[in-house]
């Protein structure tokens, strides 16, 4: 059960806050990891496993806010949920616009942030599973002949056989082959399925 | 003495006494011989000379005299001087007459010498009775100025009881039992007892005296020192109390054994009253400014309470959910219940913090740690320095002594410096944002707090009006913060004053006299 590989860091200066969240979480079955400072959390190994982040947007040092920005610059892909002790409206617009799952105001209620970490441990579990389909499709694409690939380019832009015949200088039934070859090697069943997976791995179509 | 030394002059030198008995046999023996055709008598003459001799010169010239006669008288007059009719022959006449004239010259020393001694202690008596007259006069003088001395010691003493009757202060004297001796005008007026009535009486039953110590402390130091000094509440002959400033002077005998006591008052009733209102009026000041510190920072204050009570709710849902379900985790429960309790302490550890600093309290001495006190302060202050991105960080030396003072005042001198120092630095930009409290021991073994900022510093011309109070470089300030910081310093026995920090901003820091035991 993925349920119990994830785990929730928290960071949080106050140390009964921070008792207290870990507390919370764990009554839930959770894996908990807390830290006192921004700081303390980017010193510490990244794990692999589904995650959320739960973050204080007061903290000595490194704010909430500048962790955020900290973390969306190393690239590392975790959801966020912040809790503050009171709240101003630009700050949330901020954090929410860098990409917060959600904003909490202590004293919260328990569902709310449990709710909010679920939230945020799904979409996390989405991502993964995204990043390894991706992954999974570069793989495919990368068996790709050069020439596979330039047919696979025109036909998802939408060019007839004969069409890419007479842009490559080749016969029609050569385009046939290698576009078959493509549908093979892609494991795409239609050509919609073809033009999506090029979409995600963001090939360009030639003009 | 000059007498017997004017006496001892008139004894003729040796040489002239000897000369003398040589003289007068010589003189005798001519005379004799002149006459001897006229008389049968050779000696009479003789005798004399040996009288004289021995009279004049004692013993020795005596006998020289009488040796000379002799040989004189037997040489000249002897042969011829046989009287056969007497019946004596030359032999036995000239021993008859040396014997007898021995005998006449130690009979005249003998009473030479009676009558010398005789003489001088006349001499000796009647220096004596000199001496003894000059100095009964002598005495007799010195009394006399003694007597003009005191007369005029009198005199000047009247003079000076009259002046102690002129000044306003009460002045009077008690003796070694606290009787009254002397109780001037201004002590009548003062007390409304006459002198009349006052003298005779014990002056502490008289005037119901409170002391500020205990009578004995007072009397062990006006003992040792021969003064004292002090403030004494006093019951009027009309019933009414009055406080006076007491000045005690103790007078001792030439053995040292106290005598009387000197006690002058002066009426400082109005005085006190003056400065109890004074002292109330700070007071009320002091607290309003307190509290308007405190709501300048209420959003801090709430984030600081808002803390503990999320954590309550928090542990109390987690309590909840242990308890939930087909098998519940007491342990985890329990634990949850102790996190409560624990949190919920401190929230009520934050608002006691609070309603100290917002309670409307008298100044209170105690005796207390600088340190706990700075760090009770900076656990309100910590919510608003995050707030403001200010870093706090406290600098506090171990080992330091005691001190006695009111520690909501010092709180808030504390408080006031460090939300002034959080305010300072809000316009710095990006520049980091240091706050540091420090306290240390002061050069002169008292206490010294420190606050510093890397905020924009101090305008050199308003650093003479820093202290002024409704002097202020805020929009919103009242202009009260650190002019009753200071006033509260200052009532502490302390100092407060700025300077430039090290590097970048302001160092605000004040001292406090210390009572003596050590921090363990």
């Amino acid at each position: 059960m993925t349920e119990a590989n994830a785990i929730v860091f928290v960071v949080d200066d106050d140390e009964g806050m921070r008792r207290s969240l870990q507390n919370l979480i764990q009554s839930v079955g959770l894996r908990v990891q807390v830290f006192a400072s921004a700081q303390e959390f980017l010193r510490s190994k990244p794990i692999d496993a589904p995650g959320c982040l739960v973050l204080d947007v007061r903290l000595p040092g490194l704010s909430g806010l500048d962790l955020q920005k900290r973390i969306a610059e190393a690239g590392i892909e975790i959801p966020i949920i912040f809790i503050t002790g009171h709240g101003d409206i630009p700050m949330t617009v901020q954090a929410m616009k860098a990409g917060a799952v959600e904003f909490l105001t202590k004293p919260f209620r328990d569902q709310d942030l449990l709710d909010a970490i679920q939230q945020a441990l799904e979409r996390n579990r989405m991502a993964r599973k995204q990043r390894a389909e991706i992954e999974e499709l570069r793989e495919r694409f990368d068996s790709l002949t050069p020439r596979e690939r330039e047919v696979m380019g025109l036909v998802v832009a939408g060019l007839l056989n004969k069409q890419i015949a007479g842009e490559l200088g080749t016969s029609e039934t050569t385009v046939k082959i290698h576009r078959h070859q493509v549908m093979e090697k892609m494991s795409a069943g239609s050509l919609a399925e073809l033009v999506r997976m090029a979409d995600r791995l963001g090939i360009p179509t030639p003009k | 003495m000059l007498k017997v030394d004017s006496f001892a002059k008139r004894v003729p030198p040796v040489v002239w006494q000897y000369a003398l008995a040589v003289v007068s046999v010589a003189v005798a023996l001519v005379i004799t011989d002149v006459l001897e055709p006229y008389t049968t008598l050779r000696t009479p003459l003789f005798y004399i000379a040996i009288i004289a001799s021995a009279w004049f010169g004692g013993m020795g010239p005596g006998l020289l005299a009488l040796a000379l006669s002799t040989l004189a008288v037997e040489y000249y007059f002897v042969p011829t001087a046989f009287v056969p009719e007497l019946g004596i022959n030359g032999g036995p006449f000239i021993l008859l007459f040396s014997l007898s004239g021995l005998l006449a010259c130690w009979i005249s020393v003998q009473r030479r010498r009676a009558e010398q001694a005789l003489k001088e202690a006349r001499d000796k008596l009647e220096i004596r009775v000199e001496e003894r007259t000059s100095e009964l006069r002598r005495a007799t003088e010195d009394l006399r100025a003694e007597i003009a001395e005191r007369k005029r010691a009198e005199e000047a003493l009247r003079e000076k009881a009259n002046l102690l009757d002129l000044t306003h202060d009460t002045v009077f004297v008690r003796d070694a039992k606290d009787v009254i001796t002397f109780w001037n005008r201004g002590a009548e007026e003062l007390y409304g007892w006459t002198r009349e009535e006052a003298v005779g009486q014990v002056s502490h039953d008289l005037t119901q005296t409170i002391f500020p110590a205990p009578l004995e402390k007072i009397m062990a130091e006006l003992n040792s020192t021969g003064r004292w000094e002090g403030e004494l509440i006093h019951t009027r002959r009309d019933g009414t109390r009055v406080v006076v400033a007491s000045r005690w002077a103790l007078q001792s005998d030439e053995r040292g054994k106290p005598t009387a006591v000197l006690e002058t008052n002066n009426d400082i009733t109005e005085r006190k009253r003056t400065e109890e209102a004074l002292h109330k009026v700070q007071a009320e000041l002091a607290h309003v400014t307190r509290v308007a510190t405190l709501g300048e920072m209420t959003a801090s204050i709430a984030h600081e309470v808002n803390q503990p009570l999320g954590a309550v709710v928090n542990n109390a849902s987690a309590c909840l959910r242990w308890l939930a379900g087909q098998a519940p985790n007491r342990e985890e429960a329990r634990q949850s219940a102790a996190l409560i309790i624990a949190d919920g302490h401190r929230a009520s550890e934050i608002i006691g913090r609070i309603r100290a600093l917002i309670k409307k309290a008298p100044p209170r001495k105690d005796w207390l740690d600088i340190n706990e006190t700075i760090l009770e302060v900076i656990a309100l202050a910590r919510s608003e320095a995050q707030k403001n991105h200010v870093s706090l960080q406290s600098q506090l030396s171990s080992d330091l002594p005691l001190i006695l003072a009111d520690r909501i005042q010092l709180q808030q001198v504390t408080l006031n410096l460090i939300i002034n120092a959080i305010e300072a630095m809000s316009g710095v930009g990006e520049s980091p944002r240091e706050l540091r409290v420090g306290s240390g021991k002061d050069d002169s073994q008292g206490v010294r707090v420190t606050v510093r900022d890397s905020g924009p510093g101090l305008d050199p011309r308003s650093l003479d009006h820093l202290f002024t109070a409704f002097y202020t470089t805020k929009p919103q300030g009242m202009g009260m913060g650190l002019a009753i910081s200071r006033s509260i310093i200052e009532a502490h026995g302390g100092r407060l004053w700025a300077t430039a920090n090290e590097g970048r901003g302001a160092m605000f820091q004040f001292t406090l006299p210390v009572g003596g035991e050590k921090v363990s």
